[in-house]
């Protein structure tokens, strides 16, 4: 085309609880400019043919975690997705294993329960007086845990995780990362009690070890590794809990 | 039954970790010397002698090791056998056949027990 711009073909899952008895899909045929994302497409879609389309969104700068969808099968951060990547088709679906709301925006309450769960905030034993100053950590200490603080809820690694798929209570792989990011905090006394959390219902050890998750992050979180971390965390704490005080209640 | 199985988890999830660790390492190369090296002629035919296995095997640490590499990698196994019942859709009957894998298992790990205390002393 003569604005550079070239077009392609999505085929968009559509879903409206009030009128739809199941998801169906429409086509739409964009003209799609050179460095586009899958967003963009999105959003042409929603602004210029269809404005009837759902979709969620908000930074556009892999930052948000809004984004997530599946494109072409695959969970993906849709403004961090250029369409270069893909052929003339481009398929776009709901999250997988996410209950939809409309179209492609998925429900988050279950998500959020399981981040609730594992208790992302620092424990203390005792509160710290203000005139005790700050809790003091050193770069060395930050760096133990800083690679699992840098999920977005993005959500991409509860889409691919089989588990979630075969097992929806299992805790999941964000949350598993989040819990364990905790755990591995210096200044944080609250492991014990998570790692009840991890070996309670949606039992970490529900993981296979499938790896998608850390195949999706879009942020390089490494959930899987947190996850076989944790593992080997709860294991020991269920041994030492014998020795320290019985075996607890699980 | 279901609670039981998550009270047990951390143990059966030990013992797999440590069935994947013998059962790759250990276990590849014992199948690979007794299946492979050994009929090829390519170990020295007195290296498993009788004399000298009955000594490698009837010391305590050989017994330890003969009872790690028969028992462990059943664990390994039944906890993959779970997963992929699980993967192919049987989340449902995992409550019952998640107990009869460990519990094959488990009747393994009896066996090769009695067998390992089986093995005569050396004398």
């Amino acid at each position: 085309m003569a604005d550079g711009s070239k077009t392609k073909t999505f085929i968009v899952t559509r879903f409206d609880p009030d009128r739809h008895e199941a998801p169906t899909t429409e086509t739409y045929e964009v003209p799609v400019r050179e460095r586009w994302k899958v967003l963009d497409a999105l959003n042409y879609i929603k602004d210029e043919l269809d404005p009837t389309l759902s979709h969620r969104w908000s930074c556009r700068m892999a930052v948000c975690g809004s984004c997530g969808m599946n494109v072409n099968g695959e969970p993906k951060l849709t403004c961090k997705t250029s369409l270069a990547e893909y052929g003339d088709t481009v398929r776009v679906e709901p999250l997988a294993n996410f209950p939809v709301v409309r179209d492609l925006v998925v429900e988050l309450d279950g998500f959020m329960d399981k981040f609730r769960a594992v208790k992302p905030w620092i424990i203390k034993a005792k509160e710290r007086a203000v005139e005790e100053g700050p809790h003091r950590q050193s770069p060395e200490e930050l760096e133990v845990f800083r690679q699992f603080s840098m999920c977005i809820n993005c959500m991409l690694c509860y889409a691919a995780c089989p588990v979630v798929a075969n097992e929806p209570e299992f805790l999941g792989p964000a949350a598993i990362a989040l819990g364990h990011r905790y755990n591995e905090d210096s200044r944080d006394e609250g492991a014990r009690e998570r790692n009840r959390i991890f070996r309670g219902e949606g039992t970490i050890f529900s993981c296979s070890y499938a790896n998608e998750c850390s195949e999706v992050c879009p942020k390089h979180v490494d959930p899987a590794a947190a996850i076989n971390q944790a593992k080997f965390r709860a294991v020991l704490d269920w041994a030492a809990s014998f020795v320290t005080s019985g075996p607890r209640e699980e | 039954m279901r609670k039981l199985l998550l009270q047990l988890e951390p143990v059966i999830w030990l013992l797999f970790g440590q069935g994947i660790l013998i059962g790759t390492l250990l276990l590849t190369g014992w199948g690979l010397v007794l299946g492979v090296l050994l009929p090829l002629g390519m170990v020295p035919e007195e290296a498993l002698s009788y004399d000298r296995a009955l000594r490698v095997g009837g010391s305590l640490l050989g017994r330890l090791v003969l009872l790690g590499l028969a028992a462990l990698p059943l664990w390994k196994e039944a906890h993959h056998l779970r997963s992929l019942s699980i993967d192919f859709g049987g989340a449902e009957r995992d409550v019952w056949i998640a107990p009869l894998l460990y519990a094959i298992a488990a009747l393994g790990s009896l066996l090769a027990l009695v067998a390992v205390f089986r093995i005569p002393f050396p004398g």
